[in-house]
């Protein structure tokens, strides 16, 4: 395919949808009332499932938290519950910073610029999140055992080392191979926004 | 003249304008057909802001091209609020055409350009003269030709690679 052929595919398909097609404006009053229900489901339910998860381990944790009876336990649930409202409050700032409507009347390099930016913001955003996943997941297995462990000392140094070992293991590979791909995502983010501002 | 007839004619004379973006922006029917209802929808809530300095075409490629770029954020998140059988516009026939396998290879290659080259191609590909492309996509009438040689040179390369 040539330049010129590009032009007249682009053409030719233009014509061919326009003798194809009788625009129906009677459907336009329909969409503006089911527009109204649909801000609604324009947020995203698998964060908020996550959230609900998240914030009732936080409030559980604090339930809980008169068995905590060591300092180092109680700076563990601590540490946790601040993970637990952390994370998905992360999560979900830059699921909305995402659903920020844009000025449609704006020019496109105006929009391209606010859009790059608010996706290099998110991927960062979600960087963070899985960085502290980490600490989430360390402290996690040490309160584990201490509210639901009912077996030996020895039995919960095993279960702590081997839940450490295959959690660190999972998240190593997962966050290796997220990373890799948010990282170039920024990187290309960043070429453009240096593009629009040349 | 009724501003549902007045939109109405106006769709109709640019409906190919509305299937390309949205075709260009999007990676499957589904998505497309979603944006080529987005775009109109928002046409029509700014309609009465088009107060006719530019041409009607300049203006829709402005709000089609920005409501694409939103529509990027949406993909994957969102479902359809209006049943197919109802939509705005039906491009089946268009799906089963032969020019689909063509377009498709446009399509590939205008692919691999990022956001600001593809606005850029969209409306070189249109016709649109320097100012046009300038004035939409809002950089400079030397910038466009600028970029203009780089994205012709990029196709190019695709081309003669595919």
């Amino acid at each position: 395919m040539e330049l010129d052929d590009y032009k007249n595919t682009w053409d030719e398909m233009g014509e061919k949808v326009e003798e194809k097609q009788n625009f129906n404006p009677k459907i336009l009053n329909k969409m503006s009332k089911s527009k109204f229900n649909s801000k609604l489901q324009k947020i995203a339910i698998p964060e908020i499932i996550a959230s609900i998860i998240c914030f009732g381990s936080a409030i559980y944790i604090g339930f809980q938290f008169n068995v905590l009876n060591t300092v180092l336990f109680k700076f563990v649930g601590v540490a946790l519950i601040l993970l637990f409202i952390l994370l998905p409050a992360i999560s979900l700032y830059s699921v909305q910073q995402l659903y920020k409507s844009v000025d449609i009347n704006k020019s496109y390099a105006d929009t391209l610029k606010e859009f790059t930016v608010q996706k290099m913001k998110f991927y960062k955003l979600q960087k963070l999140n899985i960085t502290l996943s980490y600490p989430l997941l360390a402290l996690l297995m040490i309160l584990v055992t201490k509210l639901f462990g009912k077996h030996t000392n020895d039995e919960n140094a095993y279960f702590m080392i081997f839940g450490f070992c295959f959690g660190y293991v999972v998240l190593l590979f997962f966050s290796k191979w997220v990373f890799k791909k948010y990282n170039r995502i920024i990187r290309q983010a960043d070429d453009l926004l240096n593009e629009l501002s040349t | 003249m009724d501003k549902k007839y007045a939109f109405k004619t106006a769709i109709n004379k640019n409906v190919g304008l509305i299937f390309k973006v949205s075709s260009i922006y999007t990676n499957n029917k589904e998505d497309r057909n979603d944006l080529s209802q987005e775009i109109i929808y928002q046409l029509w809530k700014s309609f009465d802001s088009f107060q006719q300095k530019s041409s009607l075409s300049t203006w829709m490629y402005r709000v089609a091209m920005n409501v694409a770029i939103q529509h990027l954020k949406m993909t994957k998140r969102i479902v359809s609020t209006v049943p197919l059988n109802e939509q705005f516009l039906n491009f089946e026939d268009i799906d089963n055409s032969e020019i689909e396998k063509k377009w498709e290879l446009l399509k590939r290659h205008i692919d691999n350009l990022n956001l600001l080259d593809k606005g850029i191609i969209i409306l070189y590909l249109d016709n649109k003269n320097h100012e046009e492309i300038a004035h939409i996509i809002g950089i400079s009438t030397s910038k466009v030709g600028t970029k203009l040689s780089r994205i012709k040179e990029k196709l190019k390369k695709q081309i003669l690679k595919s």
